[in-house]
């Protein structure tokens, strides 16, 4: 495995988020980190990107990393159009010409060519989280992390980001850590599925999803064995925790 | 794909009904203070004490078209563009600064302490042992004007999102180019709203200290004369033109930013 975590604990004052968290990731694969909201997940991805560091235990794999993040909420410059925007997180990475030349073709693949002059605030919310998935693809990193990248969305504005962001990775494929609630949209994206305890979140699963995606359409059979026993888990440890 | 995008020409109606509104109300209470000053001056009955508001307007048609009140109101009007031109871009410079580092933000705060509590009095009573009197309005609305300048940039580099900040710093964005496209226009409103309050106080400071000085040609000093000729719908007369020229530079202000905003700065 290229990247680990090793006994990750965090705590926030009290509180113990991270607890003895261990975790590996494949290179070129899709992680997704199933939890309960509020679990840490958003915090085991901070601590992957090095925005916050772990209590202790060890990161192996990431020194010199560069990461792309799409962000809960789009986190854009309000006052930069979505092009701009874009551009913007490309300007320690590379020429302007150059970042231009590379965003225009992803904001074309994700359907937002003709707002690409649009302010944050003339775009609806679907279309800031696909300028935030174009943002991350952009940037050339080696591991793209999202964060509920899909989930402030209508399930059809849903469907259309996950099969955006699955284009764009098949074209360029890249380590992908993905956190969610959601357990269709794990397995819709997943290689490998990680669940999260309750808060202090451990891993109490990890799930290889041996399909192809082409699959495991939403709602499909095929997944269905899959999606009970994600739920039981999800489930079951958040009736019964005693953590 | 899901529209929650506001409907463009009812929102621009919207703006143009309310703009309305705020002319009307504005021009409404112009109406009112005019007319309570007309009542007290009424009351008052003696010119030299409060002339009504007709006999200030005669004055002021008189005063206005003379080459002395001309050359008077140039000479102001470039003392206090220069005050303010100079307070602006020392004050923006010293405050991004001062918001980006805190070192120099705690060496500062003394000095700004002491120029803010000095009295604008004393000042100018020391520095026309200093400077020539001309001069000495500018000086004294720069010392006024730049402690405001450079808390409001402050604020408002300081004011930039803390969560675009770690978007910017974890992508990696260089520090000059998180400063020009992040931190600068999240400080703008703040930036914007300190200009507005030195523009006017440059006025205020710069005709005060004309007062006090009497320059060669000045509003101030021509305010000064007339009062001692007991001429008092002279004085308000001056003091309208003060009041005129820091309303017309407020509203070109106000025109320079939106056509700075319209064309993208």
């Amino acid at each position: 495995m290229a990247f680990e975590l090793r006994n990750i604990h965090k705590s926030f004052g009290a509180l113990r988020v991270l607890d003895d968290v261990s975790l590996a990731l494949e290179e070129g694969s899709i992680t997704v980190i199933l939890g309960p909201s509020g679990c840490g997940k958003t915090t085991l991805l901070n601590v992957l990107a090095g925005l916050a560091a772990a209590d202790s235990g060890e990161r192996r794999g990431f020194e010199g990393l560069r990461f792309s993040y799409a962000f809960q909420e789009p986190r854009l410059l309000p006052w930069l159009s979505a092009r701009e925007n874009a551009a913007f997180a490309l300007a320690g990475a590379m020429r302007r010409e150059e970042a231009l030349a590379r965003i225009d073709p992803l904001l074309e693949a994700a359907g937002l060519r003709d707002a690409r002059n649009r302010k944050p605030s003339e775009l609806s919310g679907g279309m800031k989280q696909r300028l935030s998935l174009v943002r991350a693809f952009a940037y050339p990193s080696e591991m793209l992390l999202l964060d509920e990248a899909f989930t402030a969305v209508d399930l059809k504005t849903k469907l259309e980001l996950m099969d955006v962001f699955l284009e764009l990775w098949t074209e360029e494929r890249r380590t992908v850590v993905s956190v969610t609630h959601d357990v269709e949209e794990a397995l819709y994206l997943a290689d490998r599925i990680l669940v999260l305890s309750q808060c202090p979140a451990r891993i109490i699963e990890s799930l290889d999803i041996g399909l192809g995606r082409e699959e495991r359409a939403f709602g499909s059979a095929t997944t269905m064995e899959a999606e009970a026993r994600l739920y039981a888990l999800v489930l079951g440890k958040t009736a019964g925790s005693s953590d | 794909m899901p529209s929650t995008l506001p409907s463009e020409p009812k929102a621009r109606k919207g703006a143009d009904s309310a703009r309305t509104s705020r002319l009307v109300i504005g021009a409404a209470s112009l109406v009112v203070l005019v007319l309570v000053w007309r009542f007290i001056a009424f009351l008052v009955g003696k010119d030299i004490l409060l002339p009504p508001p007709e006999k200030v307007l005669g004055e002021a048609l008189s005063l206005y078209p003379t080459g002395k009140f001309l050359a008077a109101l140039w000479a102001t009007f470039l003392r206090g563009s220069a005050a303010f031109l100079v307070s602006l871009v020392l004050g923006s410079f010293v405050g991004i600064a001062a918001g980006l580092s805190p070192v120099f933000s705690a060496a500062l705060a003394p000095i700004l302490t002491i120029i803010r509590a000095t009295p604008v009095l004393a000042l100018i009573l020391v520095v026309l042992l200093w400077f020539p009197s001309g001069f000495v309005p500018v000086f004294a609305a720069i010392l006024m004007c730049f402690p405001v300048m450079v808390t409001s940039t402050v604020a408002g580099v300081k004011a930039a999102d803390p969560r675009l900040l770690e978007m910017a710093a974890l992508f990696r964005v260089p520090r000059k180019e998180q400063l020009r496209r992040l931190r600068l226009p999240a400080a703008a409103p703040f930036f914007l709203a300190g200009a507005k309050n030195s523009l006017g106080m440059s006025w205020k400071v710069v005709v005060g200290g004309e007062v006090l000085v009497l320059p060669f040609r000045a509003l101030g000093t021509g305010m000064n004369n007339a009062r001692i000729n007991l001429e008092t719908p002279q004085v308000l007369a001056w003091a309208a033109a003060s009041v005129l020229l820091c309303g017309l530079t407020e509203w070109l202000f106000g025109l320079a930013i939106k056509a700075a905003s319209r064309h993208g700065i």
